[in-house]
């Protein structure tokens, strides 16, 4: 390898405004081609370049980097098309493809000038490819393709027009033989150059140009015009040609300048490594066949480049590859006519020539020497002239003249260069690769020890409680998630905690679904012993209501996408569209694991607040939520009608006369609570006790606790009162032996959906602990089953009531349907104090 | 909701204006000849219309904003499928999105069940008698409806539109030209928004398309496509008329009625633009009168108009009648072919009518402009009804043999047969595989043997019968190694599409060999040519020219016994009823067969049959 050392300059930075996907420089006219994606195909002039720069040069000789940086605008866009995905330039026409919605489009227009003649030529043929499923995406926006489809142009030998010099970099000559072959009768004798076109869902076809000429008097048919030549399976990524068959006679006038070599072999390359060669051979009887092979090179595939002596470069993230398609030495069959070509080798070796990580890679004329010259790119940008010099493999020690010295160390140096770059990519690949695996075992302990503890307090927890603060003038209930490690494992990168608050379907609005929120928090690094505490807001939601109950899910979740997809990603330095930042097929469906961990439910109990309760010196001001409509409804029609004797009232006492609150009422046998409650709250008055459980979890609880309350007097979320009181009772026809004592838990509120919600905790905290206490096997007393029924008969009487109400509501005018209406509300009432007494 | 307030009308004015200045946009781009111009205006115009629509669509549906929204929608539509080219999926979702809007504002779209769109269509219109402001822009949407559900046939459904739209709750449904007739779009308002076709043109486009559809179908079609003159002279514009007078031609023609089909013709012409399809449709109409001057005439006349015309003509921005027919039809009047075909045409007329001079003159023109023009626009023909390009050589030989250039003809000849050579097996290979005997033969594609075949018969003109013998030979080896076209396989395997059939290989092979069997002939080598004659006869016993040519010889050398065996056979076939011989043979070897046909073998039969009844009558 010889470093390049001839000094460069920059004479131009061009900024394009999208991304460039591919460009073709036509030398003889000094035109860049240009293709954009999502934009279409700019030219730009070099001689307009050339021309404004050496005047600079003039003015800054010893200036070193002129770099002037010119945004290229829309009027150097020659061909305007988001769908483009590739093209080519021939003599006069520019090869267009175009993703159709369905199909991919070929299409052939007057080759466009820049510069001078900006009238752009017509389009002078179109044929349609073949079908595709069409890549996911926003409709109109097609999604950035992952692989673009490949153009090249391939002439015939006998072509009139002197190839090489008005033809883009990406064509070549096929032998007669082969042309032919491939290309039919027809291309032959019009002796037309054909377009190849690679496609990324693997086909490989072509079109001759003569004939694909559809006017709007002769559509054509893609049938009749499109050759379909092989299926690679996977992206053509890389169509080139190259010669196998050693130059023999026609070696002398084909190494005149200005002529080039016709190829007797195409080669087709995917980005996972395989590769399809295509070469014309004649068969036993004589026929002209075509000798087809597929191999599989080592991928992933970065980019290609046919070279001269039937070689085939290729570079992968990790090296830079050679493959020989020529045959080596005598024919393999002896037997074989010495007229009829060499086939091709049946393996292929690769050679690898350690250059890592080659992005763009271009073969230079030949060298003099029988060596080859390689341009190649690297993907940390460095431009490197890589000189194989393929014969002298065993350099020796030769006497070492003083000007070789020079030169000898420069190539040692780069040499050096080369193979840092390439120690450090693998070392840190390898790293990548322990990291991963040091965390996926990690992982594995973690899920072992959450899953396998089914008793007891799991090794990890997350434990939620709830509580008020103020955020932005406004008071906020907050959840407080609690992830503790107790574990012997640490929780490494890749694991995140997701927070999924799902709100009930609000009682007001049966319609509505609950909506449910994830909140995903990476949980960074929790070593043994440590924890990490989430806070998120659980309401008002953005109409300013709460809908309780809230149900809280903690979940532990490892992605192995971001742990092993990047360690299995060779390179993360720099993108191409070939290197899959999550490879395929190497991840299974799921991307990950998923540990639940807790779950929580907020409701109204948690969530009131006892402004009554808190010491005076940090009293809040009296909440209130925002303005009760009510309120300001009484307020206002108090004022004019208000009689000058009548006492002043307030809007509360108002609501109190006209709003009589709504009440409900659950009755717990006292043994019951007391078999319950005996372990936490022994020498507590049965009441103080019972309102302590209920409000266990509410941050109130220690005052409660602290004055033996048995009666509180809170505020819900939504700003209405709400009255807990607990108080003892005896139920005397209940039961035959005797009077039950029962303790009775009522519930008062403005608002009636306060009561539901307190109702609806109450209840909840009650089944959870009969359950418990069911389990524990006690027997609830004799009753007397008349009664029971009799309340029974009461309750079917009143939720007939009720539907009958109902159903009269829908009919009636609005006169008599208030009075139904409040008749109902009564019903309500009754049903809601049930004389039933839970045992 | 549907009493909202409009949004701020100077907001509505604003939309309105853009939806206005987009429409200029795209007539702009439509006026400027330089397609890539025209393109990128076009797009833009494009992406203008899609933002447009999505902030009108942003909002809450409006009674008063709708009528602007729906035009919006349908300049949409319009512009997408013209510059796609055609239908797709997305379009029918804009349709859908549209109706829906609109019955969001009647408060009857319900909950969102899978409604058909015809279903969407009828509680649409039903809603539309109480807002009559809606209704051009209605029309228009169902002008597009109608154009995609005729462009995917689904005439059922578009019937049932059209009869919805005119309100008749009677008549059968089937009849669509009928509600395409008597569908009358209620007319634009003169400050309406500007739209980029109107109602009343997607219903001519409409009409014109199905009757080409229906005159496609047959002589079914003869009244609705007179009646389709009257539907469409006030309104259609001169290219679609020139079209639609075309399709009339086609089909009065096809019908037997070639005197009215060329009136139509005659008005196509006078129209002035895209003269190609009616030339040919003119050649054809003369041809099945026999009118073969005029035939050749209009041909000449195609030639030279699509010489004229090759400045691409782009396709409207608009929806047109090619984007409602089934796509790549070339039998289509509307398609001419381009110019290379058109010559071939020309040039295979005169040879089938017997201007040997004329055809020689066209082919050697024709081939000069496949082979030197270096414009690629002159395009072979290419769909599998044309001739493969071999073959168009070896009918220019024909023709230069006919015309009596047998020089020429060899020139031809060899031209195709170097520019080939490398396809063909070696010949070294191909004499060691003889040597060595069955050790598989190689094939060669059987124009390479015509080729042969046409180069003896130029020799035969030149009166060199060694070079004429020797020809034939290497034919007839050639052919016995012709293996049939589906074992074929590599390069000349998509160039029979001509001559696949058995029966032109039997004919090929009879050919050769009464060729090879005449010269014999003529050398006064009887024997051998009895044994070439005696092949043909067994090759291709359907072939009378082969017994004939036998029986001529079987005489020449007194063998009266076997001359009689098969002039008895020969009497037998001709009462036989006549096979079906309506097979199609390649030009070149109709031609060729017509060389060495017997020219008195009536009277030779005669005398046979006077000679044979002649003892018997003793």
């Amino acid at each position: 390898m010889v470093p390049c050392t001839a000094p460069l300059w920059v004479v131009a930075a061009y900024r394009f405004p999208g991304q460039v996907w591919h460009l073709e420089l036509l030398a003889p006219r000094r035109a860049l081609y240009v293709l954009c994606a999502q934009k279409g195909v700019y030219c730009l002039s070099l001689d307009h370049l050339s021309r404004s720069t050496s005047q600079d040069d003039g003015d800054s000789e010893d200036s070193e980097l002129p770099s002037f940086v010119i945004p290229v605008g829309p009027d150097a866009c020659i061909l305007p098309d988001a769908s483009l995905c590739a093209f080519t330039v021939l003599e006069d026409t520019l090869v267009t493809l175009v993703q159709g919605p369905t199909q991919w489009k070929m299409q052939l227009f007057e080759r466009p000038c820049p510069g001078e003649d900006p009238q752009p030529g017509g389009q002078i043929g179109e044929v349609e490819l073949s079908t595709y499923a069409p890549p996911a995406g926003v409709p109109g926006k097609p999604a950035d393709p992952r692989f673009l489809p490949v153009l090249c142009c391939v002439s015939p030998p006998a072509s009139r027009v002197p190839h090489g010099q008005l033809w883009g970099p990406g064509s070549f000559t096929l032998k007669e033989a082969l042309f032919g072959l491939l290309f039919g009768a027809d291309a032959t004798l019009l002796e037309s150059p054909v377009i190849l076109c690679g496609l990324p869902d693997g086909q490989l076809c072509s079109v001759a140009l003569k004939v694909l000429v559809t006017s709007r008097s002769a559509p054509g048919d893609p049938k009749a015009l499109v050759k379909i030549l092989h299926h690679l399976e996977e992206p053509v990524i890389f169509i080139g040609a190259l010669r196998t068959e050693p130059q023999a006679e026609e070696a002398a006038e084909e190494t005149l300048p200005g002529e080039d070599v016709h190829s007797d072999c195409l080669v087709a390359l995917g980005p996972y490594g395989r590769t399809l060669a295509i070469k014309a051979s004649w068969d036993e009887a004589g026929n002209l066949v075509p000798e087809l092979r597929e191999y599989c090179l080592p991928g992933p595939v970065l980019c290609a480049a046919c070279g001269g002596g039937g070689r085939v470069y290729h570079s992968t993230p990790s090296d830079l590859c050679m493959v020989d398609l020529a045959r080596g030495g005598a024919p393999l069959d002896p037997t074989q006519p010495d007229e009829g070509p060499g086939g091709l080798p049946p393996l292929l070796c690769p050679a690898s020539l350690s250059i890592c990580s080659v992005v763009t890679l271009a073969v230079l004329s030949r060298a003099p020497e029988g060596g080859t010259e390689l341009l190649a790119l690297s993907a940390k940008g460095r431009l490197m002239i890589c000189s194989l010099d393929l014969n002298s493999e065993a350099p020796g020690l030769s006497p070492v003249s003083r000007a070789n010295t020079g030169q000898k160390i420069k190539e040692l140096l780069s040499g050096i260069g080369n193979v840092s770059e390439r120690v450090s990519f693998l070392k840190k690949a390898v790293d990548q690769r322990n990291k991963a695996l040091t965390s996926l075992n990690e992982a594995m302990n973690v899920s072992c020890a959450l899953l396998s503890s089914r008793e007891g307090p799991k090794p990890i927890s997350c434990t939620t409680t709830v509580g008020w603060s103020r955020l932005q003038l406004q008071d906020v209930l907050m959840a407080t998630c609690l992830l503790e490690n107790r574990s012997a494992f640490c929780l490494g990168q890749g694991w995140t905690l997701c927070i999924q608050v799902l709100t009930s379907s609000s009682a007001l609005d049966l319609d509505s679904a609950g909506s449910a929120t994830t909140y995903t928090i990476p949980v960074g690094q929790l070593s043994p012993g440590s924890q990490r505490e989430v806070t998120l807001p659980l309401g008002p939601g953005e109409n300013g209501t709460f809908d309780l109950p809230v149900t809280v899910s903690c979940t532990l979740f490892y992605s192995l996408r971001e742990v092993v997809g990047r360690a299995l990603a060779p390179s993360d330095s720099f993108e191409d569209p070939c290197v899959d930042e999550d490879p395929p097929d190497v991840l299974p469906e799921q991307e990950g694991i998923c540990l639940p961990l807790s779950r929580h439910t907020v409701d109204l109990l948690q969530s009131l607040r006892f402004p009554g309760l808190a010491p005076p010196c940090t009293q809040a001001p009296p909440l209130r939520g925002p303005a009760d409509p009510v309120d300001a409804f009484l307020e206002a029609c108090r004022e004019p009608g208000s009689q000058p004797g009548s006492q002043p009232a307030g809007p509360a006492s108002l609501r109190a006369a006209y709003l009589p609150p709504s009440v409900a009422c659950i009755k717990v046998s006292a043994e019951l609570l007391r078999a319950a409650l005996d372990d936490s709250h022994s020498g507590v008055p049965l009441c103080c006790a019972t309102l302590q459980w209920l409000l266990a979890e509410n941050a109130a609880v220690d005052v409660v606790r602290a004055r033996a309350l048995s009666s509180v007097q809170g505020v819900a979320p939504d700003g209405a009162d709400v009255h807990l009181i607990v108080r003892e009772v005896a139920v005397t026809d209940l039961c035959p032996a005797g009077a039950i004592q029962v303790v009775e838990i009522q519930v008062e509120s403005s608002s009636l959906a306060d009561v539901c919600r307190a109702h609806h905790a109450i209840i909840g905290r009650m089944q959870t602990m009969v359950r418990q206490q069911a389990a524990q096997g006690s027997s609830p007393p004799d009753l007397r089953v008349q009664y029971l029924r009799q309340i029974h008969a009461n309750h079917e009487t009143l939720l007939r009531e009720v539907q009958m109400l109902r159903d009269r509501l829908c009919v009636e005018d609005e006169a008599s349907s208030c009075t139904t209406a409040q008749r109902l509300l009564q019903v309500y009432k009754q049903l809601r104090s049930p004389s039933l007494i839970l045992l | 909701m549907s009493h909202q307030t409009p949004p701020d009308s100077s907001c509505l004015d604003l939309w309105r204006e853009k939806n206005d200045q987009l429409v200029r946009q795209v007539k702009v781009a439509q006026d400027s000849g330089l397609s890539l111009r025209r393109q990128q205006l076009a797009q833009d115009a494009l992406e203008g219309l899609r933002e447009l629509l999505c902030s009108l669509q942003g909002l809450p549906a409006a009674v008063a904003v709708l009528p602007l929204e729906l035009t919006v929608t349908c300049n949409f539509i319009i512009l997408k499928t013209s510059v796609a080219q055609g239908f797709t999926e997305d379009q029918t979702q804009d349709i859908q999105r549209g109706l829906e809007r609109v019955l969001e504002t009647q408060e009857q779209l319900g909950p969102r069940l899978e409604r058909g769109l015809m279903e969407l269509w009828d509680s649409v219109l039903h809603a539309s008698s109480l807002l009559l402001d809606l209704l051009p822009a209605l029309h228009r949407l169902a002008g597009l409806q109608a154009a995609l559900w005729l462009s995917t046939d689904h005439l059922r459904d578009l019937a049932l539109l059209l009869q919805t739209l005119n309100g008749s709750q009677s008549g059968s449904s089937e009849d669509l030209l009928l509600h395409l007739k008597t569908w009358s779009p209620p007319a634009e308002e003169s400050d309406a928004p500007l739209t980029l076709q109107d109602a009343r043109g997607l219903r001519d486009v409409l009409l014109t398309a199905f009757t080409y559809r229906q005159g496609q179908l047959g002589s079914s079609g003869l009244i609705p496509s007179l009646s389709l003159h009257e539907a469409a002279s006030g309104l259609c514009p001169r290219p679609v008329l020139v079209q639609v007078y075309t399709a009339l031609g086609t089909c009065l023609r096809k019908m037997g009625n070639p005197q009215r089909a060329l009136v139509y013709l005659v008005e196509a012409l006078k129209g002035g633009s895209a003269l190609g399809p009616p030339l040919l449709e003119a050649s054809r109409l003369y041809q099945q009168l026999g009118d073969t001057a005029a035939e050749l005439e209009s041909l000449e006349l195609l030639v030279e108009a699509l010489s004229v015309t090759h400045s691409s003509e782009a396709p409207q921005l608009l929806i047109e009648v090619e984007l409602l027919l089934p796509r790549l039809d070339p039998a289509l009047p509307l398609h001419c072919g381009t110019q290379s075909q058109a010559k071939h045409l020309l040039a295979s007329r005169c040879l089938q009518t017997g201007r040997a001079e004329d055809a020689a003159e066209h082919y050697l023109d024709l081939l000069a402009l496949l082979l030197d023009g270096s414009e690629p626009r002159f395009a072979p023909p290419p769909s599998p009804p044309g001739p493969c390009m071999p073959e168009v050589f070896l009918e220019a030989a024909a023709a230069l043999i006919q015309a009596g250039r047998a020089q020429d003809a060899l020139t031809v000849c060899e031209e195709l047969l170097s520019r080939t050579s490398f396809l063909l097996p070696k010949m070294s290979q191909l004499w060691k595989g003889a040597r060595k005997g069955t050790k598989g033969l190689p094939h060669c594609p059987l124009w390479v043997s015509a080729t042969h075949l046409l180069q003896g018969q130029a020799w035969v003109q030149l009166g060199a019968q060694k070079e004429a013998v020797s020809e034939f030979s290497w034919c007839l080896e050639l052919l016995f190694r012709s293996t049939p076209e589906d074992k074929e396989q590599g390069a000349a395997s998509n160039c029979e599409q001509g001559c696949k059939s058995e029966v032109a290989l039997q004919q090929l092979q009879a050919a050769a060999l009464i060729s090879r069997g005449l010269e014999w002939v003529a050398c006064g080598q009887d024997t051998k040519a009895l044994q070439d004659f005696l092949l043909s006869v067994q090759m291709c016993p359907g072939n009378r020219d082969a017994s004939i040519h036998l029986l001529q010889t079987l005489r020449r050398l007194d063998r009266r016994d076997e001359a009689t065996a098969l002039w008895w056979r020969l009497e037998a076939q001709t009462k036989l009823p006549q096979k079906d011989t309506t097979w199609s043979l390649p030009l070149y070897l109709e031609t060729c067969l017509s060389w060495i046909r017997p020219s008195d073998h009536e009277t030779l039969l005669e005398e046979f049959r006077t000679s044979v009844l002649e003892p018997r009558g003793l």
